[in-house]
């Protein structure tokens, strides 16, 4: 590793970037099961776990626009924020809004049959957004990445 | 109607002897980027035909066309 180039270095940071996305967004999806399983929990565990999730969800939003090279100098980032990558987020990010207004629509649904808190619609709301647009930007670089 | 580019770009390169890692190098982009364009998967901007073009010594119509080989 040590006599790297640039152009292996931003090679993998993107494979290790391409690999990390889609895991975590599905993991933060899958996580949001644990939340809305506090019924009868002491007020202090629900405010830790909604502040832990809110935490995650700006980290991961951070990590959707900003990560790959960021303390690496500018000829790597530039490498890892090539046009491919650029093109990708923005799918990325259209992917989030679709999964963000489908979220909305089926809370919409839900809140004719059954009442929905204002906290709970915006997290389900954003929680679909993040993890959409992660996971759909992670496996549009795992195959830009893919050899053949 | 569907648009799509074709190109040469594999055929050009291997012609040239080099790996996707050395044209990248060539023209100052990531292997991720010439993979992608190789395989039809990303339609570059006109910037980075034109330096693909300079890279290969070769015009940017002879990479890029609308039309499939024969």
């Amino acid at each position: 590793m040590a006599n790297e180039t640039d152009f292996e270095i931003a090679d993998r940071i993107s494979r290790r970037r391409a690999r990390m996305l889609p895991v975590l967004g599905v993991y933060f999806l899958a996580g949001q099961a644990v939340f809305f399983r506090h019924v009868g929990e002491p007020e202090r565990i629900a405010s830790f776990k909604i502040s832990a999730w809110l935490v995650w969800a700006v980290v991961l939003l951070l990590a959707l626009a900003f990560a790959g090279g960021q303390f690496r100098g500018a000829k790597i980032r530039a490498l890892v924020e090539d046009e491919v990558s650029r093109a990708n987020r923005a799918r990325g990010y259209a992917a989030g809004f679709w999964g963000g207004c489908i979220a909305a629509i089926a809370l919409y649904v839900l809140t004719m049959f059954e009442p929905v808190g204002g906290r709970e619609a915006i997290h389900i709301i954003l929680t679909a957004t993040v993890a959409s647009a992660l996971i759909r930007f992670g496996m549009l670089e795992r195959r830009a990445l893919r050899d053949g | 109607m569907a648009e799509r580019l074709y190109n040469r770009l594999l055929a050009i390169r291997t012609e040239r002897g080099l790996t996707q890692a050395g044209l990248a190098e060539l023209v100052g982009v990531s292997r991720k980027t010439i993979n992608t364009v190789e395989n039809g998967i990303f339609i570059p901007s006109t910037l980075l035909a034109l330096k693909l073009s300079r890279a290969l010594g070769r015009p940017v119509e002879e990479i890029f066309s609308l039309e499939p080989d024969e």
